[in-house]
């Protein structure tokens, strides 16, 4: 089967945008149909790469989280360490954003720690956080 | 729903009779409630009055929290105080008339420019309307809103530490609501406080979202109301200056911001701490991420199908998350 979903929303859009929008008459309605092309077309065009965006975001944050473990001390060090061996528990979008978010979370607790410290190291380790985070939020730039 | 306008209508203003509700219009662009136009006929004393009126309704879910009578009260409140705003008539918090709380208004003359149009929103005016807006943003901020009875408003008994207070609020809200993360937001919160701006000269009245789009202007240049109030507290008032110089709406496209903050310093009195605005721009910038995270939130959970809400929580999202971490990266946060 060759239908997906980047191509049914693609059709339903430009059906949205070409038959029916120059038949609506109120202004407002009109205006909402415009406007849920571009969603429609913006979602397409995320669909296709929706998995494997997140797992590659994933396994960076792991990889900084697990150099992050060497820098942080006790139960913080040991919580990266054993967030950096971890593996996404699915395939599902759903599944990798709940994970996407656990490994945020600890992302989130290092950086807090590195920050405040005045070490070569740290301040290493969280501009690199820093630059992961900008390479993470082009890579999800919205496309029509 | 014309109908049932009329019946409130009735309700209101016992006085009245041959009440008569029609052109019943939702506009387009108002997104954290449901605004509509019409037109509304009775007598009165023997009288026959029209008017046309603008209708506020809360939505289903929005862009942002509002206080169900906020906007109404700083009407109120600001009626005289040498700022365009419509005149208000009623205010509804019973269900009962219209499903939501509502209020209703005078609706002005004017129309908004489009803040995202390539061209001159404004017909050719833009400079002329650029240096009133900046006029009205210091009249408001050298109001006393104690005076005026806004005592009541987010902050409103605070007289230091509006930044701190704002900041909680919007971390606040973000937890709230945010199904993964953003580590960058949450980067930049942490920096604005560790980097804390001067105090304010003065508490002042807030607008929230004073910003092109958010007013109407008149065929002669003037601006004839200013609009969307929903988020108005008291605070520093440089949140509303660089507020308005963001870049998704800058008011600067069309007055270069000297000129502009010079406007402002005549109209308020105020002296402006210049060293303040890069705190407040990336406070800007974080504001607007969690305010778009509202919006992608009320829309993946169904609370509403606006799609200038779905677009706002897509586009504008990503606009200031990225716009969050060019500023990190000015501070030196990315090395």
């Amino acid at each position: 089967m060759n239908f997906n979903i980047p191509c049914a929303v693609k059709g339903v859009g430009a059906l949205l945008r070409d038959r029916i929008l120059p038949e609506i008459g109120d202004n407002y309605a009109a205006n909402m149909a415009r406007m849920a092309t571009s969603v429609l077309n913006i979602s397409a065009n995320w669909a296709d790469n929706a998995a494997a965006l997140r797992v590659a975001e994933n396994a960076a944050i792991r990889a900084l989280l697990g150099e992050a473990a060497g820098l942080a001390q006790g139960d913080l060090s040991d919580r990266l360490a054993e967030a950096a061996k971890s593996a996404d528990p699915g395939l599902r979008v759903s599944e990798l954003d709940a994970e996407s978010h656990r490994l945020r979370l600890l992302l989130v607790e290092s950086q807090a720690v590195l920050e405040l410290r005045d070490d070569a190291a740290a301040r290493e380790m969280d501009q690199r956080i820093w630059r992961l985070l900008e390479e993470i939020e082009m890579s999800r730039a919205p496309v029509e | 729903m014309e109908p049932r306008i009329a019946k409130y209508l009735a309700h209101r203003m016992p006085g009245a009779s041959q009440i008569a509700v029609d052109e019943l219009a939702q506009i387009y662009g108002g997104s954290s409630q449901q605004t509509y136009r019409l037109s509304a006929r009775w007598t009165e004393y023997g009288e026959e009055i029209e008017r046309r009126l603008i209708l506020r309704r809360d939505a289903p879910a929005g862009l942002v929290v509002a206080e169900r009578d906020l906007e109404f009260n700083v009407y109120k409140a600001l009626e005289g105080q040498g700022i365009a705003i419509p005149r208000v008539y009623f205010l509804e918090l019973d269900a009962q008339w219209l499903d939501r709380p509502f209020f209703i208004m005078d609706l002005c003359p004017g129309k908004p420019g489009n803040p995202f149009s390539a061209d001159d929103p404004y017909d050719g005016h833009s400079e002329a309307i650029a240096r009133e807006f900046w006029s009205i943003l210091g009249r408001l901020a050298a109001i006393d809103h104690k005076a005026v009875g806004l005592e009541s408003l987010r902050n409103g008994t605070a007289n230091r530490l509006f930044w701190s207070l704002e900041l909680d609020r919007w971390e606040a809200l973000l937890s709230e609501q945010e199904a993964v993360i953003e580590p960058s937001i949450r980067g930049a919160l942490r920096w604005l406080r560790r980097n804390p701006p001067p105090e304010p000269a003065k508490p002042a009245i807030v607008h929230g979202d004073y910003r092109s789009g958010n007013f109407l202007f008149t065929p002669d240049g003037r601006i004839s109301a200013i609009l969307d109030w929903e988020m108005c507290h008291v605070g520093d008032p440089i949140e509303d200056i660089v507020w308005a110089t963001d870049p998704f709406w800058p008011i600067t496209r069309h007055l270069p911001l000297e000129e502009g903050l010079a406007c402002w310093e005549a109209a308020s009195g105020i002296a402006l701490d210049r060293a303040a605005l890069d705190w407040w721009r990336l406070f800007a910038a974080v504001k607007a991420s969690v305010i778009w995270n509202t919006a992608e939130a009320s829309f993946i959970s169904g609370q509403t199908s606006d799609m200038t809400i779905a677009l706002s929580g897509i586009r504008a999202g990503h606009f200031h998350r990225k716009l969050v971490l060019k500023l990190m990266r000015e501070k030196g946060a990315m090395g």
